[in-house]
């Protein structure tokens, strides 16, 4: 069985500017795996390259098995992508937004049915489901579109700083939902600049800066490693350091 | 295909909001609130209008003249004595916009061929066309005044020869050639004809080209703004789909509008035109049997041409447009980014309504030829002349020129450059 991410050494350039540069890591099925690092470290880079958004511009990658690049089509149907502060279409209601993603991911009625229902169950928005999505907090469109990513089941969620944004209740809450999630089955790839969090809610971890991945371990391996009591304190040395 | 249909349904409804449906609805409204205001004052003109007359001179000739004036669509009341400012304080008084007097001696002058003067007095309470309507048709009945009463001093002065003989010893009969057809008829006549057929077709065309490029940039540059298009293109849809239907949605209400707009021109110039102050029109039934004979109307496949040639026109507009929206970040660029576009709609446009391209030079003629906008604003002119086949270049010209950036759209689409590509404004980094 391949893993859910595989990628080697893997490359974006736009221009003369290296967004990503060199990198590999892998994601296991069921893991919450996560890249942390700043902003403009090539974290987004690389997720919009796993979710077929970008293409690479050297190495390699796939998702169970399936080349990034030339197997897109067949990528998109596996995985579910959440980009960073996105938002839905305003003057679509909440319910009608996961109406129109449900029949994008499949024809038949039921299977639409299926998605909308775990959504509606997951996002927790209720009567608010009916109002324009113009008219949600922050806190509420982030609910909506995290249970739009997932609500099909996707063998891969790829989120990009889920709870960026938020506040503490929200941000508690999509942590949840993503735990569950990876009970259920599913591996997560995300990203986030929130290092405590991640310390919290992924299994593995990757430390990106400057387009290079730094290190990889466990949240704990990773802190005796280098003697740190938090995460940011392992990022401190890593970085400066090098 | 159920997956394009889901999209098309989508930009549908993302297109047609509130905020661009209430200033279509308004313009419409004003267009043809206006166009039943102008018909009404129009037909009100058209009515016959009181004058006030004030007869010193009591004489058959004077009797003449006012026949001939209430002959023109004139209620005339007639005084007899009295000076200028009481016949001005009658008309005032009932309303007239015209008051004359006809002096006395009046018959006796223009006998001994003395021309004699009548004093019209206009009473204007604005300054609108309308306002001098009535004096206007006042001079053409003055005009038929003066054509009668010189008939008759001929006559009286020589019976055996007709007075028109010596008023006009040359005439112009007027002919029109059109390619191989010729007919008798004005070539005002005609012109006038032709603009009344045709005037719509380069406004309304040029109204949703500029709205349709604006929607469909507008629409790229916010989703790209929203990141709904990252979430689009990671879906299990083809990204042609994409691309095609918001193309197919930002056309379809691009006609949905065109439709609107016609109704509501077509509201507002039937105002203007169905005046009495129409001026050249060909409608009497030697004009329309002129016209028609010159081959200058509208057979079912040209209008089919036509249409065909306006909806390439616009499907043409829309493919630039997704490639420029690519451009814009976000939403206010996009209104920026299909500047260029506009250009090239203006262009053509101006110049068809204003110039005869035809005699252009050479050179000239390629660029406006290559313009791709050019061939609809030309086409239906060209039908009415039996150009045919430069509207079927044309049409083929569209053709190949909506498919090559057709393609180019759905190349940028399919590759990461839909986000990578940006015109920016600000400073580079060093």
């Amino acid at each position: 069985m391949p893993n859910a991410v595989e990628v080697k050494n893997l490359s974006k350039a736009y221009g003369n500017i290296k967004a990503v540069d060199d990198i590999s890591f892998d994601v296991a099925e069921n893991e919450i795996f996560a890249l942390i690092g700043p902003n403009g470290a090539g974290k987004s880079t690389t997720l919009r390259i796993l979710a077929t958004v970008l293409t690479l511009s050297d190495g390699g990658a796939s998702i169970y098995g399936l080349d990034v690049r030339k197997q897109a089509d067949k990528v998109r149907q596996i995985i579910s992508y959440l980009p960073e502060e996105a938002g839905a279409y305003k003057n679509l209601s909440g319910i009608s937004y996961l109406r129109f993603m449900a029949a994008l991911f499949s024809d038949e009625k039921n299977k639409q049915k299926e998605y909308i229902d775990m959504a509606v169950l997951i996002c927790g928005l209720g009567n608010r489901l009916k109002d324009k999505v113009k008219t949600y907090s922050k806190g509420m469109t982030r609910k909506l579109l995290l249970a739009r990513t997932v609500m099909t089941r996707p063998r891969l969620a790829i989120l990009d700083e889920p709870t960026s944004g938020l506040d503490v209740i929200n941000a508690l809450e999509i942590r949840k939902i993503v735990r569950d999630l990876s009970l259920q089955g599913m591996a997560v790839l995300l990203s986030s600049h929130n290092m405590l969090e991640i310390e919290f809610l992924s299994h593995r971890l990757a430390i990106i800066d400057k387009g290079k991945i730094h290190d990889i371990g466990t949240a704990g391996q990773l802190k005796e490693e280098y003697s740190a009591s938090n995460l940011e304190e392992v990022f401190m040395k890593l970085t400066i350091n090098k | 295909m159920k997956k394009f249909l889901t999209l098309l349904k989508k930009e549908i409804q993302e297109l047609l909001t509130p905020q661009m449906l209430v200033p279509l609805l308004v313009i419409v409204v004003v267009f043809v609130f206006v166009g039943k205001i102008i018909g009404k004052e129009t037909s009100k003109a058209k009515a016959p209008q009181a004058i006030e007359i004030l007869d010193l001179d009591k004489s058959a000739t004077s009797q003449q003249v006012i026949s001939i004036i209430e002959k023109t669509n004139f209620l005339p009341n007639v005084s007899h004595s009295g000076g200028a400012e009481e016949v001005i304080a009658k008309a005032k008084e009932k309303n007239a916009k015209v008051a004359l007097i006809i002096p006395s001696g009046f018959e006796a002058g223009i006998k001994n061929f003395q021309p004699q003067k009548m004093e019209v007095y206009t009473i204007m309470k604005n300054f609108s066309v309308m306002a001098s309507v009535n004096s206007q048709i006042l001079k053409a009945a003055l005009g038929a005044i003066n054509d009668g009463l010189s008939n008759q001093l001929l006559a009286n002065s020589n019976p055996k020869i007709d007075p028109i003989a010596i008023k006009q010893p040359v005439l112009a009969d007027d002919f029109v050639v059109i390619g191989e057809k010729q007919a008798n008829i004005s070539p005002t006549l005609v012109s006038g004809f032709i603009t009344s057929q045709t005037t719509f077709i380069p406004i309304i065309l040029f109204l949703v080209i500029v709205l349709a490029s604006q929607l469909i940039a507008t629409s790229i540059a916010t989703e790209k703004e929203n990141k709904t298009l990252e979430t689009l293109l990671s879906s299990p849809i083809s990204r042609k789909a994409v691309v095609a239907s918001k193309l197919m949605a930002a056309g379809l209400v691009a006609l949905l509008t065109a439709g609107v707009y016609l109704f509501g021109m077509r509201y507002y110039m039937s105002g203007i035109t169905g005046g009495a102050i129409g001026g050249a029109a060909a409608t009497d039934e030697a004009s329309k049997a002129a016209i028609a004979q010159l081959g200058l109307t509208l057979s079912t496949p040209d209008y089919l041409m036509l249409g065909l040639s306006l909806f390439l026109g616009i499907l043409a507009a829309l493919a630039i447009a997704i490639i420029l929206g690519s451009f814009a970040e976000d939403s206010k660029a996009a209104q920026g980014v299909v500047a260029p576009l506009m250009v090239l709609v203006l262009i053509p446009y101006i110049l068809t309504m204003f110039l005869d391209v035809s005699s252009f030079s050479s050179g000239m003629k390629i660029l406006i030829w290559l313009i791709p906008f050019s061939h609809p604003f030309m086409a239906a002119p060209n039908l009415l002349l039996g150009q045919t086949s430069s509207v079927w270049y044309g049409i083929l010209y569209l053709a190949f020129f909506f498919v090559v950036f057709v393609f180019i759209a759905a190349k940028i689409f399919a590759s990461d450059k839909i986000f990578t590509m940006k015109i920016s404004f600000k400073k580079k980094r060093p």
